[in-house]
């Protein structure tokens, strides 16, 4: 199958547009297969991102660049009770998720 | 859900930021593409789950604003494009992975079939989703 998601990158331009990840701590919610989280780890200082569903975590761990492996954090976690202190993160991303 | 925000308000910094961004349902069109444009075929069915995913991320956030947890910056809306080389591909994605959401009614589907066979050679099917972003600031 040859889909193509957003071949115009309109979502990473609107991202980068509403948030300024420059030297930010980033906590991304619900990052699944983390399609979204390589469209800006890049410029964070330091990304967790995090979801419930085991298996789409397992293909982003797999997916990660090598280059982003100590600057992204993949965890499995449900937003209802998130296992971080208070007031760790400069930007949050509900991506896809709410 | 505004139990989640709540949650995310906790762990950020006073005066942090919080990215909403969702596809939001609206009878997305159906397109054929060649090159620079793009020629409407139909629309896709929003089905009832998507649309009460819809409306309760919409009153989780406004229910977190009124409770002075969140004040709204910045929104804008966006397309986010879904494009296949065949309607075929188009179908097959849809009912593997949009089940339950969104319906490709068979009239949309002979419509983007009919259309994609007699347009250009470089003519693909695509989807165009209605987004939502916004920026909200912890108060």
């Amino acid at each position: 199958m040859t889909l193509q998601r957003d071949p115009q990158n309109l979502e990473r331009k609107a991202l980068h547009r509403f948030a300024d990840f420059r030297d930010k701590r980033v906590l991304e919610v619900g990052c699944g297969e983390g399609r979204l989280t390589w469209l800006y780890a890049d410029s964070a200082l330091h990304v967790t991102a995090f979801d419930p569903d085991l298996d789409a975590l397992r293909v982003a761990c797999a997916d990660r660049p090598v280059r982003l492996e100590s600057r992204v954090a993949l965890t499995g976690a449900s937003a209802r009770h998130l296992p971080f202190p208070h007031e760790k993160f400069d930007i949050a991303i509900l991506a896809w998720s709410l | 859900m505004v139990h989640a925000l709540g949650e995310i308000r906790r762990v950020l910094v006073p005066d942090g930021v919080l990215i909403d961004l969702r596809p939001l349902e609206a009878r997305w069109p159906v397109e054929i593409a060649s090159g620079a444009s793009s020629v409407e075929v139909g629309r896709l069915t929003d089905l009832p789950i998507a649309i009460a995913d819809d409306e309760a991320a919409t009153r989780a956030m406004q229910e977190a604003e009124s409770r002075g947890w969140f004040v709204r910056e910045r929104e804008e809306f966006f397309s986010y494009v879904y494009s296949w080389d065949t309607p075929s591909e188009m179908k097959e994605f849809m009912e593997d992975e949009w089940e339950g959401f969104e319906k490709l009614e068979d009239s949309v589907y002979q419509s983007a079939q009919s259309a994609w066979a007699v347009a250009n050679a470089d003519a693909r099917v695509q989807v165009r989703v209605k987004m939502l972003i916004t920026r909200w600031k912890k108060k």
